[in-house]
């Protein structure tokens, strides 16, 4: 390369930066709508891995904000859904957050499924004060002033679970689960009930995210005889198990994957026949009788169309926006933060599609547990139905510590 | 002694379902030297394509094939000749252009699909398993076994006994020679990566009912299929079928003895060792360049 | 030492005046707009120690983010610790009783600081000779390097322990360094990054520039040869090895300095991938014009996801396909011939003949 050469690139690659950046910018810099409409936030990824099920997250949210809009909007303002979308990537998760609650200011946060993408939006919201409306069930033990977590925590998916299990498969209990922390946490929680109720633990397993080939696992299941498979397998990795366990035809009836994270969408992927008998405990079924749920599901079919499920992650995206939307009708419209918005959620019921749900001083939510089979259909039957609402403990499996109204308690 | 058995077995499917996807990438590799990281995203189309055919045309998974294996031959040959063809004088570049076309073909199918996980259901004659004492063998896997051999035979057959074969592994030998001789490489590089993509979408089709079928399927599986391409040796068939026996027995059993992921942990380990032992694989063909 | 070096030194000159006084200035001295830019500042430095060892030497390293990834717990294991008394909260979820050796010494600040550092290098000197003592070269590389990049994060993400698994580390304190807190979103902390990639990139023109990288562009082009000069290839692509370890090492912990959370997603085949396009989209010969690639993409990363949320991703696709078509050598390359083309108009009347040196580049550029 001759010298003027690389001069003249160079030169240029630095009058093209200079040039270049303002352009790229503009949208930092964009005027805020000083209008009379809320600026909320969805962040929900649209593409990579979790794209599955985060996209019917946010269609979810979509349509409660669309349907709130149509009705009036919330004091006569309209809500005004801010779309980003993170790409299943942590630190894009982190800054397209940053854009929201900062540039766009928005008074709070839908969005997310993995815990990782929680905690790596959590610095940011702490830091700014916002509220982030978390719909999925987790593993408990966190206990933030700036979360809304809407899923179910151990102990509201456990707590009936592990008993009728016992009672009526068994007491030999196979865990298999992916190799993160939510599925680890939910089988400390099980051991602890085990020990309570006589059952035990033949083996417990691990196995990476998005794995996909089972039949290792499936050859112990087939050598240790267990009675409950308890499987806390996600996404993918769910699917794939579910379709070789019957590929390998193991008998639901004698040996039941229990799972807390199967829903109605890895069923229609699994299929229902190879899903048919096993079970799911979860606060909320497609097939749940109520009138709110009727419309939901009605309402969810028709915009997206009819092959679609609603689950019971995207049913917490849907009522936390109403939940929102309660909350700020509390308010005077002149003062509304995402702090006092998150004062006045708390001690809020709703007529969720579940049922009337409540929301906790610690910020979670009391639910509905339920015990539901799955059919041939792709739907599951509820066999069965907690009688009262359960509160949510997310240290429940930590002695002496309990997550308050005023934060995380030790004794 | 039958969790063993069994285990030989699981190892055996896996190798199954790897060989079915390298081999189509073993032959544009070994062809072209082509690292085609868009492999993965051929095998999703042909699990679309599968699901698509099923759905909107009734058809099971046994006849699709031969439509999935054209139709993703059909993509893969417009690949070729828009981007590839210009590429070939840059065998590391094309692990970038490829990249890109994973993306976009990722993306368009998300964009025209859905991102949703989508449900293919398994031929109802291969439900069921066969017992052989304790061994246990589930019958679509046998089949998807047998199958991946009776392709691995074809596709050996192509290479050797054919006009076809003979041009192909006459450019592999030296191009300009060939071209001398009035074979047209343009065209047979074509046909040949239409091939391998075609490979690669059956592959997708005969995994729909035991995977999860969704945009970003292809991602996990190009890395395995790549391993195993190169531990066979460049572009050597035989090579390409060891190396997935070798790499999906060692998984099963090192999977029985530890647990699945120090079990690929330790497999991937020891394939960095027979790379650097063995750089040009267990079945090196010798090529002129 | 060449008048081209003089070159690079104006181009570094320009690069960090720009990134130090024109890009805050453009963005108001926003912090937290500044906070978003320190992340591709980040980047860039990673970029920039991809070029050194694939541009340079020809060694395309697709494990880059492995010795990133260790730079950058490195950095969150010291901030976790500063962050809990005592035991930090995952371990307790993990039942881990008390506080694992190798965590100990990384309440040490200097032992963090050089750990960062040292760690990757080591363990890319480990790699390297491993490979380069065996003569493995080219696309068998890239292929053993991503074998370790896919055991690696399967380790670190089994390891849930000691690293916090799938999630990371998270809840980290802002780092302390004597007299100043570090705020990420601050202007001093983006002086910081700033300040690290223009230090990082001196280093990377520096060593292009000397004998040693005269050297690794002759093993580039042919390491026989070079061996027959008497020359220990295997020795010298093991340095460039280290240093580009290094670096991304370095860039790892200002990554997470800028996140407040260190991930294994930041040790995946897409994120190595990544660097390996940012590099290309910029220009790999030059270290300059990585660490510009790694921040044009960036923010056409940024700026399309956010104009365009459902395509942005098939748009990013199409533009490395036509990048690595069009451009081979990036735009860097694409820059430089423009430029020798119009010195070769200009000089039309005076002489017709072609410069060959430049032709000579030209090809050789290509066949990488």
């Amino acid at each position: 390369m001759k010298r003027r050469d690389f001069l003249g690139g160079v030169g240029a690659v630095g009058t093209a930066g200079i040039l270049s950046t303002p352009a790229l910018l503009t949208s930092a810099s964009r005027a805020l709508a000083q209008g009379n409409d809320i600026p909320v936030g969805l962040l929900f990824s649209l593409t990579g891995a979790v794209a599955v099920v985060e996209s019917t997250l946010h269609d979810a949210a979509l349509m409660a904000i669309e349907e709130i809009n149509a009705a009036g909007g919330i004091h006569g303002r309209q809500l005004r859904p801010i779309i980003e979308d993170p790409a299943s990537d942590p630190a894009t998760y982190a800054d397209r957050a940053r854009r929201l609650m900062i540039r766009d200011k928005c008074v709070s946060v839908f969005g997310s499924y993995t815990s990782a993408s929680r905690q790596a939006v959590l610095p940011v919201t702490e830091q700014r004060k916002n509220l982030y409306w978390y719909p999925t069930l987790y593993e408990g033990r966190e206990c933030s002033r700036n979360v809304m977590y809407g899923g179910a925590v151990p102990n509201q998916q456990q707590d009936e679970l592990i008993p009728w299990a016992i009672e009526n498969f068994g007491p030999r209990f196979y865990m298999i689960g992916n190799n993160y922390v939510y599925p680890k946490e939910e089988n400390n929680y099980c051991k602890t009930l085990l020990s309570e109720y006589g059952g035990e633990v033949v083996h417990e397993e691990y196995v990476p995210l998005g794995h996909s080939d089972f039949s290792s696992v499936i050859n112990r299941i087939r050598s240790e005889q267990p009675d409950v498979i308890f499987a806390t397998v996600v996404g993918d990795s769910d699917v794939a198990f579910a379709r070789q366990y019957h590929a390998a035809e193991l008998d639901p009836a004698k040996m039941p994957v229990v799972s807390l994270t199967r829903s109605e969408v890895e069923v229609k992927a699994i299929g229902g026949e190879a899903a048919a008998g096993h079970f799911s405990s979860a606060p909320y079924f497609m097939g749940h009788d109520t009138p709110e749920n009727e419309k939901f599901v009605e309402a969810y079919k028709s915009r997206y169309g009819a092959d679609q499920v609603t689950h019971f992650v995207s049913e917490a995206a849907y009522f936390q926006v109403y939940q929102f939307k309660a909350a700020l009708e509390k308010l005077d419209p002149a003062n509304i933060t995402p702090e006092t918005i998150r004062d006045a959620a708390v001690g809020l019921t709703l007529n969720a599609p579940q049922g009337e749900i409540l929301i906790d001083e610690n910020l979670h939510t009391h639910l509905w547990p339920k015990i539901g089979q799955w059919q041939t259909n792709g739907q599951a039957e509820v066999l069965v139905e907690s009688t009262e609402r359960i509160a949510p403990k997310p240290y429940a499996a930590y002695d002496g510590q309990t997550c308050t109204g005023e934060g995380l308690v030790k004794a | 002694m039958d969790v063993i058995a069994n285990q030989l077995f699981a190892g055996l499917s896996m190798a199954s379902i790897m060989l079915m996807i390298a081999l189509g990438l073993a032959i544009i590799y070994g062809a072209m030297g082509v690292i085609n990281l868009a492999h993965g995203e051929f095998v999703m189309l042909g699990a679309y394509a599968t699901w698509a055919l099923q759905t909107y045309a009734g058809l099971g998974i046994l006849p699709a094939l031969p439509l999935v294996f054209v139709a993703v031959g059909a993509v893969g040959w417009v690949i070729e000749k828009v981007v590839v063809q210009n590429l070939y004088h840059r065998p590391l570049d094309t692990i970038l252009a490829t990249w890109g076309i994973g993306i976009i073909l990722q993306q368009a199918v998300r964009l025209g699909v859905g991102a949703e996980s989508r449900f293919v259901k398994g031929p109802e004659l291969l439900s069921g398993n066969t017992e052989i004492g304790p061994l246990i063998m589930s019958n679509y896997r046998l089949f998807v076994i047998f199958f991946s051999i009776a392709v691995l035979w074809g596709s050996w057959l192509l290479m050797t006994r054919t006009e076809f074969g003979m041009k192909l592994r006459a450019i592999i030998q030296n191009r300009s020679i060939s071209e001398c001789y009035g074979i047209e490489s343009k065209r047979v590089y074509s046909i040949t990566f239409a091939y391998g993509a075609g490979l690669a979408g059956i592959a997708g089709a005969l995994i729909t009912p035991l995977f999860s079928t969704i945009p970003t399927m292809g991602t996990g599986l190009v890395v395995d299929a790549f391993l195993v391409v190169i531990v066979g040796g460049l572009g050597s068939l035989i090579g390409a079928a060891t190396a997935s026996v070798l790499i999906g027995e060692a998984t099963a059993l090192f999977s029985m003895i530890m647990n699945d992921t120090l079990g690929r942990i330790a497999v991937l380990a020891g394939i960095i060792l027979l790379i650097r032992f063995r750089p040009r694989g267990l079945f090196p063909t010798e090529t002129r360049r | 030492m060449t008048s081209r070096f003089h070159y690079d030194l104006v181009a570094l000159v320009i690069f960090t005046v720009v990134i130090v006084f024109g890009v805050p200035a453009l963005m108001n001295y926003d912090g937290f707009e500044l906070n978003t830019f320190a992340r591709y500042l980040a980047l860039a430095i990673v970029s920039m120690a991809l070029a050194l060892s694939w541009g340079t030497a020809g060694l395309l390293n697709l494990g880059q983010a492995a010795t990133f990834g260790m730079g950058s717990y490195a950095m969150a294991m010291h901030l976790k610790l500063r962050a809990s008394n005592g035991l930090p909260d995952f371990m307790g979820w993990n039942n881990v009783p008390e506080l694992p050796l190798i965590w100990m010494p990384f309440e040490s600040l200097a032992f963090t600081l050089l750990a960062g550092l040292l760690i990757p290098a080591f363990v890319g000197g480990l790699i390297a000779i491993f490979m380069f003592r065996a003569r493995i070269a080219g696309v068998f590389v890239a292929i053993i390097t991503l074998a370790f990049l896919v055991a690696f994060q399967l380790l670190v993400i089994d390891q849930q322990g000691l690293t916090g698994g799938q999630n990371g580390l998270t809840g980290l304190a802002q780092l302390s360094l004597p007299g100043w807190t570090v705020d990420p979103y601050s202007m001093g902390f983006y002086y910081l990054v700033a300040g690290c990639l223009a230090v990082a990139l001196a280093v990377g023109v520096y060593l292009t520039h000397s004998k040693f990288g005269l050297v690794l562009r002759a093993i580039r082009e042919d390491a026989d040869r070079t061996r027959f000069f008497g020359y220990n290839v295997a020795t010298y692509q093991t340095a460039v090895f280290c240093i580009s370890a290094a670096l991304a090492g370095w860039a790892g912990m200002l990554y997470t300095m800028v996140l407040e959370f260190a991930s294994p997603t930041y040790m995946g085949v897409s994120f190595s991938l990544a660097i390996v396009i940012w590099c290309a989209v910029g220009g790999r010969e030059s270290v300059i014009a990585a660490a510009f690639g790694a921040i044009i993409v960036n923010m056409l990363e940024g700026r399309l996801s956010d104009v365009f949320v459902e395509g942005w991703h098939l748009m990013l696709g199409v533009i490395f396909v036509l990048v690595v078509m069009f451009m081979p050598r990036g735009i860097y390359g694409l820059l430089s011939e423009l430029a020798a083309k119009l010195r070769r108009a200009g000089r039309q009347g005076n002489a017709a003949s072609i410069d060959p040196s430049s032709k000579t580049q030209l090809e050789t550029g290509q066949e990488q």
